[in-house]
């Protein structure tokens, strides 16, 4: 037990030195806390007058305040007080640097934590995290069963689940079987069968791939990662040590915040990653290449990119899961294009967490044939379920124009085709200012009745774990730096009062198009979301009634786009007749793959 | 000595007002600063006139994806001294 003279050396800011010494008080410390309005003669007697470990000195800067400071340092030392007691300054504006030239034996300022104050009042070593971020990996899904609270909902989505499954028994593509060729030459032993199989793999790849792969011809742009700069990443994440991570969630039950990774380079996507890691982020989703969506086939190796997207490879994702904290989760995105199932099957053999899977939105805004993706998509879902990855089911097909209840009865489809293949989907339905919500003038009044409606449309008909994204606040920012962060705190704000599960965010540079993200953009929107959390608590925003007529009409809505879909054979016809979303909305079927599946 | 331009990850953003008459001077006065601060050719992410001025949100890439970091190279225990 020490015994701590608190001095509040301020006649007016003693806040701070009031709740250093409550928490003092908790650790079994003897402490005093003198009034405010003592002269620096008098706080200097008392504390000559008994043999204090620590005067604690509690003070705000401003002009000829150091020079006070310096002055009472003086007369605590001719008073022999520094013979027995260490003296500390805090206040938001000290440094080590200032508390040091001051005459201080210690100073602690505004990014100080209270076990820092505490570690070294009790002489411990201040404890730093080191590489870990003292927090356990979550797991999204564990709390839901996928149980249906609507039973005409879920007759309807049974059926057309059925459906696709049964349709898609005896079919197969290139995509699927390049992923079954994958595994087996990534478990064989010999190399003789590993290059018999590569010859399989490479007769049902694009040539740019089989060139990439077996020549070193890249698609422009793209490079291996040379050892020297992997050596460099991993210096850099062994041998700095890090802080005190922050913790964005004030309560715990506020939702996870994911943040978008795929700069292109892994080296860059790592070192971004790491910084964010620090404040508190809880995830990242890899984003790939448009480019990769095009062809038949995934290069390999680690390889950087001079433009938008990481490229998926398996030692891509390995290096990507072996740098981040383990309690960090990964996702990976695997539904655009031509190589879903493989994207997950590398995602789950280098230890991702999740997926993210859209069998709708991946065939009407990212290009894919329906056919194809359902095909590939069925089976790189039950990849998925044989991993244990939840996947997560965006629904950007609104940033399209498609209206919110045909996006989100196609999330609601790929959920049962996930529950009927033992998989664990999240529902991510989109928190943003869509071209229908804009043209039909649905966010009018405010932003908070239409996005409540979806997450309140979604639970009153399934048991899902949710996740709104993707990001959060996506055309509600601009370039300018205050109003985006502001755009996202208020989505978080609003997206935690509803208790969903998970966000994922943008950075304050996202609406800006001419370049990669930078890393102290994305600090920005995080330090923002930070303070969104604790400034709403355990309370939450109030919707107006209108909130409750959009949940009533999303949920007609759904059924209604659901009937149709039903009556359909199968999901890609429903998908091509444009009842999940169609031109007049915005929403194009994708070619890429098509008549490739047999 | 290493240059602290080579520690930077990825970008520099620079937020500023600068008083002008019109939004065309404006932005040739933020174009101007970057040559002005030695950075070379920068990026106008936004700008705002309001009458007096422009307020702007510039930005250099030091790095892009793909390049050599600097600031990676030499990270090792017994240089953490140096740095």
């Amino acid at each position: 037990m020490k015994k701590i003279l608190c001095v509040p050396f301020d006649p007016v800011h003693d806040v701070g030195i009031k709740i250093i010494k409550a928490e003092l008080d908790k650790y079994g410390h003897d402490t005093k806390l003198l009034s405010p309005d003592l002269t620096p003669e008098a706080i200097v007697k008392i504390a000559a007058s008994d043999k204090f470990d620590f005067i604690l000195v509690s003070r705000t800067l401003g002009y000829g305040v150091a020079e006070l400071l310096a002055r009472f340092v003086d007369l605590l030392d001719a008073a022999g007080v520094r013979e027995t007691s260490k003296i500390v300054i805090g206040g938001k504006p000290i440094t080590p640097e200032l508390a040091a030239e001051l005459g201080f034996d210690k100073g602690f300022g505004a990014n100080s934590s209270m076990e820092e104050i505490v570690a070294y009042i009790e002489g411990r070593e201040i404890t730093l995290s080191g590489q870990g971020l003292n927090r356990t990996k979550k797991d999204i899904a564990s709390k839901y069963d996928y149980s249906f609270n609507n039973l005409e909902i879920e007759a309807l989505l049974g059926s057309i689940a059925d459906k696709l499954i049964d349709w898609a028994k005896t079919k197969s593509s290139p995509g699927i079987q390049r992923a079954v060729i994958r595994e087996k030459i990534f478990n064989a032993t010999d190399q003789t069968e590993k290059d018999s199989l590569l010859k399989e793999y490479y007769a049902l790849c694009d040539t740019e791939i089989i060139n990439a792969n077996t020549r070193g011809k890249f698609i422009k742009g793209v490079r291996k990662v040379t050892g020297k700069e992997l050596e460099n990443l991993a210096n850099f994440i062994k041998h700095r040590k890090p802080v005190d991570p922050v913790k964005i969630q004030h309560a715990d039950n506020h939702p996870l915040v994911f943040k978008f990774l795929g700069s292109g380079c892994p080296i860059m996507d790592i070192t971004h990653a790491k910084v964010c890691e620090r404040y508190g982020i809880d995830g990242f989703l890899v984003i790939n290449p448009s480019w990769e969506a095009r062809f038949e086939g995934l290069i390999e190796g680690c390889l950087t990119h001079e433009n938008d997207g990481t490229i998926t490879s398996f030692d891509n994702i390995k290096l990507l899961r072996d740098s981040l904290d383990s309690s960090t989760l990964l996702t990976v995105r695997a539904h655009r294009g031509l190589n879903t199932p493989e994207t997950i099957l590398l995602a789950g053999l280098a230890g991702a967490d999740l997926a993210k899977i859209n069998l709708v939105y991946g065939s009407l805004g990212a290009g894919t044939d329906p056919v194809r993706l359902a095909v590939d998509g069925l089976y790189a879902i039950q990849l998925a379920a044989r991993f244990n990855m939840p996947f997560d089911i965006p629904g950007n097909d609104e940033l399209s124009g498609v209206p919110a209840w045909k996006s989100l009865a196609g999330l609601l489809i790929n959920v049962m085709i996930g529950k009927k293949l033992g998989a664990k989907p999240i529902l991510k339905p989109l928190f943003c200012y869509g071209p229908h919500i804009v043209i039909n003038g649905l966010m009018k009044q405010n932003y908070i009745d239409y996005n409540t409606a979806k997450i309140l449309a979604l639970r009153s008909i399934v048991n899902s774990p949710i996740w709104p994204g993707e990001p959060i606040a996506f055309m509600t920012q601009s370039e300018e730096r205050v109003q985006s962060a502001n755009a996202n705190s208020y989505h978080a704000a609003l997206a935690a009062g509803l208790g969903v599960d998970v966000i994922t965010v943008a950075s304050t540079d996202e609406a800006y198009s001419r370049g990669p993200i930078c890393v102290t953009s994305r600090i920005d929107t995080i330090r923002a979301i930070t303070d969104a959390y604790k400034f709403v608590g355990n309370a939450s925003f109030k919707p107006t009634p209108r909130a409750e007529e959009f949940t009533k009409m999303l949920i007609d809505k759904i059924t209604e786009v659901l009937t149709a879909v039903e009556a359909r054979d199968n999901l890609p016809g429903a998908i091509y007749d444009g009842l999940l979303g169609n031109q007049e909305d915005g929403a194009y079927p994708g070619t890429f793959g098509a008549g490739t599946v047999n | 000595m290493k240059r602290a331009l080579d520690s930077v990850m990825d970008a520099i953003d620079i937020e500023t007002y600068l008083v002008c008459a019109d939004p065309l001077e404006g932005k040739k006065l933020a174009m101007q600063l970057g040559t002005e601060l030695n950075l070379g050719e920068i990026d106008i992410m936004y700008e705002e006139f309001d009458g007096y001025g422009m307020r702007v949100r510039l930005r250099k890439y030091i790095y892009k994806p793909g390049n050599n970091y600097l600031y990676l190279e030499n990270i090792a225990p017994e240089k953490e001294g140096d740095l």
